[in-house]
């Protein structure tokens, strides 16, 4: 009974993580209709300058926060990347992403070399339900539910979200009252800049990250985010959750290697399954 | 550039591509080089008249040299045999996962790819029979029985005429009427289908013909680096497929032969600079993905269809005012 | 109030607008008339800045809003959003005075502007650029794809709006019918260049005019007549 839990908890961190990533892509996409390929680079980066953060004696608290404000930073100068022509069709845009993944592989291996790194986490674990719950997973779990009631706060509710909305429903009327389109699409960049280092900011401590750590993370964001078929958030959290447990579950009971495949699977047949309200979805 | 200009130009670089391997030491790089020409040229006809991306092309190398290397080492068949059925497998193995695959499109589809190559690496790891985590080795050299290829020159010949192959069977397809019907799809898939076109056959078709050549050209390499696990085909391969492939030109049928070139040559040049004295030996990996992925996305904002159709438009312009 | 010197607008190598001149005046209702494609919808969207101008002067004193072609609904948004929306380059987002204005759309307030009719969403077009307090109010083709019951009744509210509020508009109408009925001057655009201009009077009885762009309904002042040449 006890494994089960664990399973369920690390299952929930780590979905959580996805859910993240994932939402990180539904920001980009809804206002840009581009598939940023970055969001696991951005995860990787929030890992890494935390890491390097804390090494240097900052606070915990302070090194996160400031991690993530980079990641923000770095993914706003993606945005200017890849948004940089008008008029780029999104594969197009896709592919820039991708490139800009690979120089940043670049970059991480120049400034933190190849070997896999883990900053330290929030110590100690707390008795749930008889069983023995890490501090940092928790941590993930409530930091992951109050940045989704932040996106969701954001969206529907407050006036600049409701623009940024706007500029992903109808480039022409929202540019017509008055909003940049162009420069809502860099602030859903660096949005999704700010969520992607926080997903990595959040499991680095249970999962150590390196440069090829981008991946398998973009992957199970962008499976998660298909469960919300690209525009749901709320579902993206689900599917995160579900995909994150799913995986643990595999690898305590089966084969620990086939975590991924199934991952993949699970979001093959999702997409093939909903292929054309996926497509309707494009055309609007 | 008329006919006659075409033919020489190309019987040039016949013969420079056939002379070329008599002077080089070391043939590694430009059997590489061809192989790699051939899975891009594939890849450059998929995603320029399909409209498509695959971002895991790798998968159907793998199909590829898999087949060879169960076949002649777990199997024991003659290499020969072996080779044929590379680009078939690939080829099958393609048609049966582009059924459901191909419903998806654009990055669905790319992002679909991409998982189908990393499904295909995780099973060549796990699964014995495909290699477990050891991979297949002593895959024995390709011949017909007494005759052996056994050097490298021998390889070098092998792949330039898999490239001739592909490029004239590319040639022949593009013109042919599933070649028409190809080329309409890459201007609107519901344009194609009211014009009477099996948008999805077609698709199907193509990715299949592109998968065949992958395997062909992932057979080709089974032999010649005789080893092949699931860490032979990385995802990073198959992104550089398709940078190759946007640098080239997609939709052309010398696309893929100048991205590979170009491509490779640069990762050449920066091999070499890597290995000066005073660079770090990580110099290597971080030169190479960096320049890739400068070159990628200097291509892609600024000579989004390719070099290939860029200085051939920039070459008509400058004949037109005749 | 407005005046447009010289304009000229380019996409690629076709010139859509070649040195077109026009001026509207305070509390006016200038319509702009012409077949499709003549490049009416240039000249607004020039004036809203969101196409570039090559060469030529616009010069307005005060604030435009447009009422777009097609009526350019943000769709999954409620009404009450898109006219909130609408005051996004001003500072009052209050949606209020345009619910007196405009009282159909109080009811349809909390109604997803997708699942509108086509004149409701007309309505709501309206209202949203009502919303940024605009001088003067540019209405690319008010009819289009609009029963003649829900036109007539959205001209009524210009016509308020005109003549209670001091409004000024320019209106851009293929049905020339309505553009003449609802505003007092006019210019006709073809092939982007105007090639007549005065009072709608003195257009609407000009024969040479009519023949060519008006067809036999304008002078009854109403009519699905779509501007047919001969």
């Amino acid at each position: 009974m006890n494994d089960i839990i664990i399973y369920l908890v690390s299952g929930l961190a780590i979905g959580c993580a996805f859910a993240l990533v994932g939402s990180g892509f539904v920001v980009v996409h809804r206002v840009t209709r581009v598939v940023n390929f970055t969001q696991g680079t951005l995860a990787v980066f929030g890992a890494m300058i935390s890491y390097s953060l804390l090494a240097q004696g900052l606070p915990h608290g302070l090194a996160e926060a400031l991690a993530v404000l980079a990641t923000g930073a770095i993914g706003l100068l993606f945005g200017l990347i890849a948004l940089s022509r008008r008029g780029t069709p999104p594969l197009i845009s896709l592919m820039i992403t991708l490139g800009l993944s690979i120089f940043s592989a670049a970059v991480i291996i120049l400034v933190w070399g190849q070997d896999p790194l883990s900053p330290p986490g929030l110590p100690g674990s707390v008795s749930i339900a008889g069983a023995s719950i890490e501090t940092q997973r928790l941590l993930v779990a409530v930091v992951a539910v109050v940045v989704f009631v932040g996106l969701w706060l954001f969206f529907d509710h407050s006036y600049a979200g409701k623009g940024l909305t706007a500029a992903a429903s109808n480039p022409r009327a929202a540019a017509l009252v008055g909003i940049n389109v162009r420069r809502m699409g860099l602030v859903s960049f660096a949005i999704a800049g700010v969520l992607g280092g926080i997903a990595g900011v959040l499991i680095a401590p249970s999962n150590a990250m390196s440069f090829s750590s981008d991946l398998p993370l973009a992957l199970s964001g962008f499976a998660a985010a298909v469960f919300g078929g690209l525009t749901s958030l709320w579902k993206t959290l689900i599917g995160g959750l579900v995909l994150g447990v799913a995986g643990q579950l595999v690898a305590g009971y089966l084969v620990g290697s086939y975590q991924t495949v199934i991952a993949l699977v699970m979001m093959l047949v999702l997409m093939i399954a909903r292929h054309r309200s996926l497509a309707v979805e494009e055309a609007k | 550039m008329n006919k006659w200009m075409r033919f020489a130009l190309i019987g040039v670089l016949a013969v420079v591509a056939a002379v070329l391997p008599l002077f080089l030491p070391d043939l590694t790089f430009y059997v590489q080089m061809v192989l790699a020409a051939v899975v891009v040229t594939g890849l450059a006809l998929f995603m320029g008249y399909a409209g498509q991306a695959s971002l895991g092309q790798g998968a159907f190398v793998a199909a590829g040299a898999l087949t060879v290397a169960v076949t002649t080492v777990q199997l024991q068949w003659p290499p020969l045999l072996a080779l044929v059925c590379a680009p078939l497998v690939a080829a099958g193995f393609a048609f049966v996962v582009g059924l459901p695959l191909l419903r998806l499109r654009g990055h669905y589809l790319a992002f679909g790819t991409l998982a189908l190559l990393l499904i295909v690496q995780t099973l060549m790891s796990t699964i014995p029979f495909l290699g477990g985590g050891l991979g297949i080795g002593g895959i024995p050299a390709l011949g017909v029985g007494e005759l052996v290829i056994s050097d490298q020159l021998g390889y070098a010949y092998l792949a330039l005429a898999a490239l001739a192959v592909t490029l004239l069977v590319s040639r022949n397809l593009v013109r042919s009427r599933f070649g028409r019907a190809v080329r309409a799809l890459a201007g609107s898939e519901s344009a194609a289908e009211s014009a009477g076109v099996d948008v999805v056959r077609t698709k199907l078709g193509i990715f299949s013909i592109a998968a065949g050549f992958a395997g062909l050209a992932g057979g080709i390499s089974a032999f010649f680096i005789p080893y092949v696990s699931g860490e032979s085909f990385p995802a990073v391969v198959s992104f550089t497929y398709v940078i190759m492939a946007v640098i080239g030109g997609l939709g052309t049928l010398w696309g893929g032969v100048v991205g590979a070139v170009l491509v490779s040559l640069l990762a050449q040049v920066l091999t070499t600079v890597s290995a000066s004295p005073g660079l770090p030996t990580t110099a290597g990996p971080i030169l190479q993905y960096a320049a890739y992925a400068a070159v990628l996305i200097l291509a892609l904002i600024f000579l989004p269809r390719g070099i290939l159709p860029s200085v051939s438009s920039a070459l008509t312009r400058r004949r037109a005012p005749r | 109030m407005l005046t447009i010197s010289d304009l000229v607008v380019r996409y690629g190598a076709a010139v859509a607008l070649d040195r077109v001149s026009l001026r509207v005046e305070r509390e006016e209702m200038v319509a702009l008339v012409g077949p499709n494609g003549a490049g009416k919808s240039s000249i607004v969207n020039a004036v809203s800045g969101v196409i570039p101008i090559a060469s030529g002067t616009i010069a307005l004193s005060g604030r435009a809003a447009q009422v777009p072609e097609g009526r350019q609904m943000f769709a999954d948004m409620t009404v009450e959003d898109n006219l909130r929306l609408g005051a996004w380059a001003v500072k009052d987002r209050d949606v209020a005075p345009i619910y007196e204005l405009l009282p159909d759309l109080a009811r349809l307030r909390k109604r997803l502007s997708g699942t509108l009719s086509g004149g409701q969403q007309q309505m709501v077009a309206v209202g949203r650029a009502l919303m940024a307090n605009p001088d003067i109010l540019l209405i690319d083709e008010l009819s289009l794809g609009l029963a003649p019951l829900v036109v007539a009744d959205l001209a009524a509210h210009l016509r308020t709006l005109n003549h209670e509020k001091g409004t000024t508009i320019l209106l851009i109408e293929q049905e020339v019918g309505l553009a003449f009925e609802l505003c007092e001057r006019a210019y006709v655009l073809e092939a982007g260049r105007i090639v007549a201009s005065g009072t709608s009077d003195e257009l609407r009885s000009d024969p040479s005019l009519r023949d060519a762009y008006f067809g036999r309904d304008a002078e009854s002042g109403s009519g699905p007549s779509a501007g047919e040449k001969r």
